[in-house]
């Protein structure tokens, strides 16, 4: 019960073997209340959405509805310890995320032939994949861009650590192996078991991330196309997006997907909304080099989970589409520099300085501020924050129209993790050591997500270039989507065990060094 | 003036009784420990749900 | 039936990769190109003074030092190149050839690269990455002819010389067409009632002509067609039902031989180092330029699941159905090398379609990259073998 960052012992705010914790933390008397007021505006948020109907329907139709009981945890699992600006930048991002995230159910739910029904929306609907950088919209302000893969699985599994286990099992009961990466794994499992909302004109799917997302995209489309009669284009991003030769394949494949877009659903593409976007774009860019710049020096401020999830949404998801997310990013920029004038900390002691590279596992998303509470870990930014700083063209001249498909073909090809994963090994081996110079780190912390194979693929020559340069390495393995193959203790143990036994340090706070978060959402 | 202060003190009375609620309902997290209880019961009707399900 | 005279000399060459014909190649002053996925049109490796060979790890012991630098996850074929480039075993090489087809093997040709362990004493040797189409139309068919200029036929040319003119290439595509119709003609015998070829013997002889130099391979193939024309089969056909396999990356010959020890004859193979689609004719017209048309062909007849367009998918389950029917399969099998990201959604969708759609009796199979003599495969195989027999007779019956 504290004020100053620190003073509490965090893990004592677990139940053993529970769902959720004791009680929330008292943060001191402005920070707690700050963070009770933005507690009842999700609560209205929620309150709001239950209060429609059709809600309520999808409710007790869609299995992985039941994770959305547990947002308010989500917040409170990334708040963690937080005081003052950091936890006011973390609200800032979670709310304006909560919000995004409830209007998109919302709008699925309306089209949902199950649902809602309503079909002149639905007409106006495009379903994209989870892993796909919707740039492609930017020029349909009029459509709705929905990704059904996003509530069921993405977000669901970040609610709730064992949401995906169901459509995982799912899967391989008709004969998926074991060993595919379990994020299309269960999005195929919600399309087999048959819950996911029917809806939209037509579909735009894309070959990012990875060979398990591409193949995974052909059990949904089957349903999509010859079950629901909903046309679907496979948009195909060159995977070596680093060289000029693909270029021109990767714009005409942008071309051809506006086209099948205008083609079904009748819309023209409008270039002043396109250029609107590309404008905030560009500006979230600018903001996002902000904190970068800012995390390199010793006081860091927008910095693990606080950067990861916020830039994966609105890099990926939103790419200037939605004007909250420009407002959201002058209030982090704001927020971030006033704590870095203040010289601010997030926790009591930094003592090390990592950057985190792979892709992370997301049942436990909230790691990074463990790692941060627990041994004073700063995570400075993740791989996933790595991507494209390209500025794109903003003003509508003939010659930026034709430049603007070779802009959103960039975009799609830089998708984030596909634009370290893919595209040889420099943007992913050679890459993580300039930016462990840039950012002044002295550890590295390796996600290594079992069934990633571009990422297993370089383990060893990650090893090799760690030891070269003196810099200590941890390797994290996980299974991205599943906690039954590694628990979030299991996630855990992995640092613990290396501080202990190579680091040869006591943790900043040992409540937290062993929890018993299994049954936990 | 008697009037408009007896409602100001009603209004008082409700907005503190909201915040006591909900501020007790918020720092004992008991948001979450109600919907912790409702989550098996809905598990159990998606259970019961016929579902087309198939490739 | 009586062995051919050229099965052990074929098999001999399988069981090395730097096998006898590639060195008296090299001696002979060609050019040796080696590439690690079908989707890299192999007739353009085999120009004027260059010859392609697939690499393969055959004889794989330990995987111990490619499972460090790639991890167990991924699938044991990329870690037995590894292991066999880490060994010295691909030495031989004098330029290497790999397109994004997966990430695994991207990523095995890159370890290769950056633990230097190819291209040894060689000055000019190089890697060659590519990018390759994701889906069969005009933009993909653009992108495969710009991505094998730049990056097949330039660095042939700059690094060796080879002579990459339109002239050379149909020069090239002539040899490799000599060569896929020899291998369809004595794939054809496998469409008899009671086959004077076995499934093993024809994967033998395919097999050889992706790893070795075609050119000194026509001959033995000649000799063996011929061979085969006059092959007498044994009275009784001795399997118990007739399979198409169909699947992902297959240089193990032990596979083959174990489905047809365990009583299924192979009559049709559709897996990569298969001879369905890559032993098919490339036919060139005189109004094209060679290499578009080259690329068009492999683009539109490539059977990697890789192809994510929904036409291309659909046409994946038809082709393997097509073959079922054309060489009168009672089932398929598809195999998966485990760890295989593409080819685990392919066995899953291919398998259910086949049998939902097509009602053809499906197996579905996982396998390290070298079977050996996997007891549990066998019994899997002879119970699948078994259980189109009962359906047989059950059909039987109630035909009356």
């Amino acid at each position: 019960m504290a004020k100053e960052v620190g003073a509490d012992r965090l893990g004592d705010f677990y139940i053993d073997g529970g769902k959720v914790r004791k009680r929330r933390e008292w943060r001191g008397v402005s920070d707690t209340l700050y963070d009770y007021s933005r507690w009842l505006k999700i609560m209205m948020t929620l309150g709001k959405f239950i209060a429609k109907p059709r809600n309520i329907k999808a409710m007790f139709r869609y299995r992985w509805m039941a994770n959305y009981l547990a947002v308010p945890m989500m917040v409170d699992r990334h708040t963690q310890g937080l005081r003052g600006e950091y936890l006011r930048i973390c609200h800032e991002e979670q709310d304006l995320i909560i919000d995004d995230v409830a209007q998109l159910l919302e709008n699925l739910f309306r089209g949902d032939r199950r649902i809602g029904n309503d079909t002149e929306f639905s007409k106006k609907v495009v379903l994209v994949d989870e892993n796909e950088m919707t740039a492609v919209m930017m020029g349909f302000p009029t459509l709705k861009c929905l990704s059904r893969e996003t509530p069921s699985t993405y977000v669901s599994v970040l609610l709730n650590q064992h949401a995906a286990e169901h459509y995982i099992d799912v899967a391989q009961e008709f004969g998926l192996a074991g060993d595919v990466c379990p994020m299309p794994e269960a999005e195929a499992g919600v399309s087999i078991d048959d819950d996911a909302p029917v809806l939209g004109a037509c579909a735009i799917q894309c070959n990012t991330t990875c060979d398990g997302s591409l193949l995974g995209n052909g059990v949904i489309s089957r349903r999509l196309e010859k079950e629901d009669g909903i046309s679907v284009f496979q948009l195909a991003a060159p995977l070596r997006h680093q060289e000029d030769d693909v270029q021109d394949y990767a714009a005409q494949e942008i071309r051809n997907a506006i086209a099948f877009i205008e083609q079904h659903t009748g819309v023209k593409w409008d270039w002043n909304a396109y250029f609107e976007c590309a404008k905030r774009v560009n500006y979230a860019t600018r903001c996002r080099q902000e904190w970068l710049e800012m995390n390199r020096t010793d006081y860091p401020q927008v910095f693990g989970s606080n950067l990861a999830l916020y830039t994966e949404t609105n890099y990926m998801a939103i790419c200037g589409r939605i004007p909250a997310f420009e407002k959201a990013d002058r209030n982090i920029t704001r927020l971030a520099r006033q704590a870095f004038e203040k010289k601010k900390m997030a926790a009591k002691e930094y003592r090390h300085r990592a950057i985190i590279w792979g892709v992370q596992s997301h049942y436990y998303m909230d790691f990074l501020v463990w790692l941060l509470n627990c041994w004073g870990i700063v995570p400075l930014t993740d791989m996933l924050s790595m991507v494209s700083t390209r500025e794109l063209k903003e003003t509508d001249t003939p010659e930026n129209r034709e430049t603007a498909y070779y802009d959103m073909a960039w975009l799609t090809e830089n998708m984030i993790m596909r634009n370290r994963t893919h595209g040889g090994y420099k943007v992913l081996l050679d890459e993580l050591w300039e930016y462990v110079e840039q950012f002044n780190a002295d550890m590295v912390i390796l996600w290594e997500h079992m069934s990633c194979k571009a990422l297993d693929g370089m383990h060893g020559l990650f090893e090799e270039r760690a030891r070269e340069r003196g810099i200590p390495l941890v390797w994290v393995t996980h299974d991205l989507f599943d906690p039954r193959i590694v628990s979030r203790q299991g996630v855990r143990d992995q640092i613990n065990s290396y501080m202990r036994t190579v680091m040869r340090e006591e943790p900043l706070d040992p409540s937290l060094e062993v929890l018993n978060d299994e049954e936990s959402w | 003036m008697k009037k408009s202060l007896k409602l100001l003190g009603v209004l008082l009375l409700i907005c503190s009784g909201f915040f006591i609620v909900t501020f007790t309902v918020y720092i004992f997290n008991l948001d979450m420990k109600l919907t912790a209880l409702i989550e098996p019961f809905l598990l159990k009707h998606y259970d019961k749900i016929e579902r087309d399900r198939h490739l | 039936m009586k062995d051919l005279k050229y099965l052990k000399y074929f098999e001999d060459l399988l069981q090395e990769a730097n096998n006898d014909l590639i060195r008296q190649a090299q001696k002979d002053g060609k050019i040796c190109a080696a590439y690690t996925c079908e989707n890299t049109p192999e007739v353009l490796l085999n120009l004027p003074g260059v010859f392609s060979t697939r690499l393969r790890a055959p004889r794989t012991g330990s995987l111990e030092v490619s499972t460090y630098y790639l991890t167990s996850f991924l699938c044991e074929y990329t870690r037995a190149l590894l292991e066999r480039a880490v060994e010295g075993g691909f030495n031989y090489a004098d330029c290497i050839f790999t397109p994004d087809g997966c990430s695994m093997m991207n990523r095995c040709v890159e370890n290769m690269e950056l633990l230097k362990v190819l291209g040894k004493g060689k000055e000019n040797f190089f890697f060659s990455y590519m990018e390759i189409p994701m889906k069969a139309d005009d933009n993909g068919l653009n992108l495969y002819v710009v991505q094998c200029r730049n990056h097949i036929l330039k660095p042939l040319q700059e690094h060796y010389g080879i002579d990459i003119s339109d002239e050379a290439i149909r020069k090239a595509v002539e040899e490799h067409n000599q060569v896929c119709r020899l291998i369809r003609e004595i794939g054809e015998f496998r469409r008899e009632a009671n086959p004077r070829i076995t499934g093993y013997e024809f994967q033998v002889f395919t097999l050889a002509t992706y790893v070795a130099p075609k050119y000194l391979l026509i001959d033995k193939l000649q000799e063996t067609l011929k061979e085969l024309k006059r092959r007498k089969t044994d009275p009784k056909f001795a399997y118990g039902a007739r399979v198409v396999v169909a699947g992902s990356e297959m240089d193990d010959i032990d596979f083959i031989k174990l489905v047809e020890e365990s009583g299924a004859y192979v009559c049709a193979d559709r897996y990569c180092l298969g001879s369905f689609p890559g032993r098919d004719e490339i036919v060139l017209n005189d109004t094209e330029d060679a290499l578009t048309q080259i690329c068009r062909q492999y683009m539109y007849r490539g059977q990697c699941p890789r192809y994510m367009d929904s036409t291309k998918m659909d046409a994946r389950r038809d082709y393997v159905a097509k073959l079922a029917k054309e060489y009168n399969a009672d089932g398929i099998i598809y195999e998966q090398m485990k760890f295989c990201d593409p080819w685990a959604y392919e066995k899953m969708l291919g398998s259910h379609i086949l049998r939902e759609e097509f009602g053809y009796p499906v197996l579905a199979v996982d396998r390290p990259y070298a079977i050996g003599n996997s007891g549990q495969m066998r019994t899997r195989v002879q119970a699948f073998v078994e259980s189109i027999g009962i359906k047989k007779i059950r059909k039987e019956a109630a035909n009356g």
